[in-house]
């Protein structure tokens, strides 16, 4: 029983504010992780390790990686699984697909009519301010309306057990693979966890993609051809694009594979030249069309953008979504979701503040220490400022560019984020997480991948999760409840009957020269 | 297929055949020199060089524990094992969505193993090292054949490892011509081959130097033979081929495919001997342009664009 | 009553390169549009070599004529004639400062009064503005910032590059069309007076007769806003008359540059711009 001991032991330990994910009380389990504490129980600490040496090790001879300062690191998979119950789950599922309904209803209406700023729901100098509003994107209308094919919104637990969402990624969200990886080492090196659970599979994934990529494609297209599009080998997420490609059973292109002629695009085979309809690219926007972006990027495809427009090709995800991942455009979604779907959101965001006002800027920067900021533009952990962990020196800095640029800034509430049980070098100890549930929107429904990417700050009372910062991850299970039949937990489209976008005509309507 | 991706599966059979010929190859030199202690060190690493194609600019001698560090260790020789062997894994990635996962996880497991196999050949000598990447071969060859499917990316696969066979075979034979003194004998050279027990089967005449040449040149049922290479080399290129011109007039790979396999075909096999020198360099040319062809024809694909904006108006 | 003028206009642009370009990817942006001061009887651009092309209007409404070229080429031309209805912009009596000022004004042009990299402007160019705040009409106060520019930056063909920032170009003292349109949004802009670029072509002062080619220019000039787009030429310090011929706006000349593309192959150089004008009757 020494283990036992040893995981109740260290929630004794967890003196912080942070929610316990496995515990309600020291050495009370809460009732989803019961069996599985029972389990991890029987294991002495030094088995637990070896397992999760056999993990590391499947992982480095799969070639499971992440390239990180030029060198391939496996992500570390720890051996403690992450649960969610049945029907939290089916609240945060349901709560995703909101989100990303409103998201799309708003990417759909900047980029035609504008209609929500006519509404005054938010700011047009918001958007126009946003590094990522591309006026290229301006009226390329998705055949079938998505511009989010894939969302990855990040959700965190907060001090009470609510869950929020931390910030929203629709442009090229990643980590679907370590998912899908991360279940398939568990059940190989662990599979008498599993007993006793009934969790949901995640490797239906790549269908569900597939399905969205192909009714993303034009319409006159009944066999269209599906591209994976990758930077290349030495992309952080090349592993990724691998798998995805051969999961779905489509080639996986780098620019330098295909070809713009006459606003139709071609990959080059050795049967000569292939006609593409769907491009589902990893790509940033900026190097995605030599044309319209960066002159010089050499991974992307010139003219690839004017096709778009044209309507023989589909990129997925859209060009120009990055407004949606704006931290400061991120303050107004609940606002979106009421005013695109007169609905209560029903996720929260994190308490955030919008520098750009006076009186919060000086009420935030009067006690920096006790607040996060973020560079509006970051993702990945970047630039940062945890306030309780910074420095004097780091707080000045900070201080000084939100002065000097408050619409480049946001400041967070201090979340502490909910700890989770988890081995490290001198036993089983709580550490940060949070959650990055993977949405596919097709058109008709969006699907949540049941669970998501648990990344775990494996340092003690690290906050950021990132792992460019060292973070780890977890197999994330979502329990299934008899009682509760699986199509229902599904999100089921909600149609934004009130809402019909249609292109804009005139580029100059509604800027006021009439 | 995608140029890109049937230029990388091409790549894997030549550098995955590469490593395990240059094992067999420089196995046979070190079981030679290690026979024989008397034999000239560095005449014996400098007729292994030049068969392998490698330029020594020094005068200083050469010696063992050098060679085997360019042509066995050194990963940034492509031309060496450690150096074929990351080619193709490196190819491998590039191609990761097409090749099986089987076949990825035995070329990356043989990579992350080739750090500790290298620290113990420092120590105990090649000999294992050797054996290991013959191994790795015979294993990735094995999964090549059953894992994938014998589509055009399996054939472009097979085509490169076939180039390189009659490659290394044709440079394997060149060194025991050039100088005979410091290669291994004919015997060690049907060792490095594998062939051995099928060449005693078929002949049974081991101190036949011509048998031995023919037998490596000639034989229509031992897959190392060059004329098996050169056939199977030849149905690959016809499979690869687009179907809508699989009746048209051969393509230039195949023609010269076609010249090699006259040349060796048509030939009296007793004067074998006197011909290998001039044969082995036709053979090695017929390589260079099959390569050459393959790579027009079918790999037309860009390196990385560089796009440069207009000039200012 | 205003005065019309019906002109014909053949603007002639393009590259050569030092050998051959392999492929190349282009926007021309050379159709003018019709709008409340011109109509645009008939428009049409054509490249060599001869590609397909296709049209768009752009975010901000400018038609766009997109090709590429596939084939190696030692030269890409592209010509574009139109032929153009024209007369001068009614210039309405100007709002206030405090209208101007409302909050759902100001962030409804918000692109047209941030700075950009083009119209970024610092230092002693700026010292004059309190003074022009205190001119109470817009359209006064719009007349002497161009005054002021057009006395402090010396109009000189060829004295800067088509890259050349607006800061670039008050420090030199000198600069082209371009810059001094420029200089005057980077002003306007720091009053809180929305701002633009317009790219287009004027048709010079002459005594031509009817049919007879003259020289025209690219042109550059600017709209501001006063309660509706005012047109007004920096350059020439006179209001956007029947002879200014709008092609597109945007918020520098990055958005309405005429010709951009991206190519394959050795490096390029200008054919420079041939526009060539005639009035119809």
């Amino acid at each position: 029983m020494a283990s036992v001991t040893q995981v109740s032991m260290v929630f004794d330990d967890d003196s912080s504010a942070a929610w316990n994910e496995m515990f309600s009380a020291p050495g009370s389990p809460r009732p989803i992780y019961e069996r599985l504490f029972a389990e991890l129980g029987r294991y002495q600490p030094a088995e637990l390790r070896q397992r999760s040496e056999q993990l590391s090790h499947t992982f480095s001879e799969r070639g499971v990686t992440f390239a990180h300062s030029g060198e391939e690191r496996p992500f570390p998979l720890d051996v403690v699984p992450r649960l969610i119950g049945a029907m939290e789950w089916d609240h945060l599922s349901r709560g995703i697909g909101q989100r990303v309904h409103a998201l799309e209803a708003f990417l759909a209406d900047i980029y035609g009519e504008g209609r929500i700023f006519a509404e005054g729901v938010i700011p047009r100098s918001v958007v126009t301010s946003s590094p990522y509003f591309c006026r290229p994107a301006f009226a390329v209308d998705p055949p079938n309306g998505v511009r989010i094919t894939v969302a990855g919104i990040d959700i965190v637990r907060d001090e009470i057990g609510n869950f929020r969402v931390l910030e929203d990624n629709v442009r090229i969200p990643s980590g679907v693979s370590y998912v899908i990886e991360n279940r398939r080492a568990m059940t190989q090196t662990f599979a008498s966890l599993f007993s006793d659970h009934r969790v949901h599979p995640v490797d239906s994934y790549p269908a569900h993609l597939f399905t969205a990529l192909r009714a993303a494609a034009p319409p006159n297209q009944s066999d269209p051809v599906i591209v994976v599009l990758s930077p290349g080998v030495h992309n952080a997420a090349y592993f990724e694009h691998v798998l995805l490609a051969r999961m779905m059973g489509v080639e996986l292109v780098e620019g330098r594979d295909l070809l713009c002629r006459s606003n139709h695009v071609y990959m080059r085979t050795t049967n000569g030249e292939r006609p593409v309809h769907v491009i589902y690219r990893r790509v940033d926007d900026d190097w995605l069309d030599p044309l319209q972006f960066l002159p010089d990027s050499t991974i992307g495809v010139a003219g690839l953008v004017n096709c778009a427009r044209s309507g023989n090709v589909v990129i997925s995800n859209g060009i120009g979504n990055g407004v949606a991942d704006d931290k400061l455009v991120y303050t107004y979604v609940p606002e979106f979701i009421r005013f695109y779907l007169s609905e209560e959101p029903l996720i929260e965001n994190v308490e955030t503040y919008r520098l750009e006002d006076d009186d919060v800027r000086h009420e935030v920067l009067g006690s920096l220490a006790s607040y996060v900021v973020k560079p509006v533009d970051s993702s990945g952990g970047k630039g940062i400022i945890i306030g309780p962990q910074a420095d004097e020196k780091t707080l000045a800095k900070t201080a000084e560019a939100v002065t000097e640029s408050p619409r480049n800034w946001i400041a967070q509430r201090t979340v502490s984020l909910s700890t989770h049980p988890t081995l490290v070098d001198d036993g089983v100890s709580p550490r940060h997480i949070d959650l990055r549930p993977f949405a596919v929107n097709d058109g008709e429904e969006v699907w949540v991948l049941p669970g998501g990417l648990t990344r775990v700050a494996l340092g003690e009372g690290e906050l950021v999760v990132n792992s460019s910062r060292g973070g780890g991850s977890k197999d994330t299970w979502v329990l299934t409840d008899e009682s509760i039949p699986l199509s229902e937990s599904r999100v089921i489209k909600q149609r934004l009957r009130n809402f019909n976008f249609s292109p804009r005509q005139d580029g100059n309507v509604g800027r006021g020269d009439q | 297929m995608l140029s890109r991706l049937a230029e990388s599966l091409y790549w894997i059979g030549r550098y995955l055949e590469r490593s395990d010929d240059t094992a067999r190859i420089v196995d046979s030199y070190v079981h030679r020199m290690v026979e024989d202690p008397f034999n000239d060190e560095d005449a014996t690493c400098r007729s292994l060089y030049s068969i392998l194609g490698i330029d020594v600019d020094s005068d200083e001698p050469v010696t063992t524990e050098q060679m085997l560090q360019h042509i066995v260790y050194d990963a940034d020789n492509p031309n060496s094992i450690a150096g074929s062997l990351s080619g193709a894994f490196e190819n491998a990635r590039r191609s990761r969505e097409f090749i099986s996962s089987e076949m990825w996880v035995a070329l990356n497991s043989t990579r992350n193993r080739l750090p500790q196999m290298e620290n113990t050949a420092r120590r105990l000598g090649p000999s294992q090292y050797l054996l290991f990447v013959r191994e790795r071969a015979a294993l990735l060859a094995g999964l090549i054949d059953t894992t994938l499917s014998h589509d055009d990316g399996w054939h472009f696969l097979v085509l490169g490892r076939s180039i390189e066979r009659i490659d290394m075979t044709a440079r394997l034979l060149r060194g025991r011509v050039l100088s005979e003194e410091h290669a291994p004998d004919w015997l060690a050279f049907l060792r490095a081959c594998g062939a051995m027990e099928a060449f005693m089967r078929s002949t049974r005449e081991i101190h036949n130097a011509n048998g031995v040449a023919t037998f490596l040149l000639l034989d229509r049922l031992f897959p190392r033979s060059v004329l098996y290479s050169l056939n199977l080399a030849d149905t690959c290129l016809y499979e690869i081929q687009p179907s809508s011109q699989r009746i048209a007039t051969a393509d230039l790979a195949r023609q010269s495919l076609a010249r090699a396999r006259g040349r060796l075909e048509f030939m009296d096999p007793a004067d074998l001997l006197d011909q290998l020198p001039e044969l082995l360099e036709m053979l090695e040319e017929t390589c260079v342009r099959i390569n050459d062809a393959v790579t027009d024809r079918f790999f037309g694909h860009e390196d990385y664009v560089v796009w440069s904006r207009e000039g200012g108006l | 009553m205003n005065e019309t003028l019906s002109l014909t206009i053949r603007h002639h642009t393009g590259f050569t390169y030092d050998g051959l370009a392999k492929s190349s990817y282009n926007e021309a942006r050379m159709t003018p549009i019709t709008g409340a001061s011109q109509e645009v009887r008939h428009a049409r651009v054509t490249v060599q070599p001869v590609v397909p092309l296709s049209t768009h209007a752009d975010y901000f409404g400018t038609i766009v004529t997109a090709f590429d070229i596939q084939e190696p080429h030692p030269k890409l031309e592209v010509e574009a004639r139109s032929n153009v209805e024209s007369r001068a912009g009614l210039v309405a009596p100007a709002i206030s400062w405090r209208e101007l000022r409302a909050p759902a004004l100001v962030d409804f042009f918000s692109e047209y009064l941030f700075a950009t990299e083009r119209t970024k402007l610092a230092g002693d160019v700026l010292d004059p503005l309190a003074e022009w705040s205190q001119i109470s009409d817009l359209h006064s106060c719009v007349d002497a910032v161009s005054a002021y520019v057009r006395g402090n930056v010396t109009y000189l063909p060829g004295a800067t590059s088509v890259e050349a920032t607006a800061q670039e170009a008050w420090d030199l003292g000198e600069g082209v069309c371009q810059d001094l349109t420029h200089v005057t949004i980077g002003l306007l802009r720091e009053l809180g007076i929305p701002a633009r670029y317009v790219s287009g072509y004027l048709f010079p002062l002459s005594d031509a007769d009817v049919g007879e080619v003259v020289a025209g220019q690219s042109h550059a000039w600017i709209e501001y806003f006063s309660g509706a787009w005012t047109g007004m030429d920096p350059t020439n310090g006179i209001p956007e008359t029947e002879r200014h011929i709008i092609v597109g706006n945007g918020r520098d000349y990055d958005d309405v540059a005429p010709l951009k593309g991206v190519y394959q192959g050795a490096a390029s150089s200008s054919l420079g711009v041939v526009v060539d004008m005639s009035r119809t009757h």
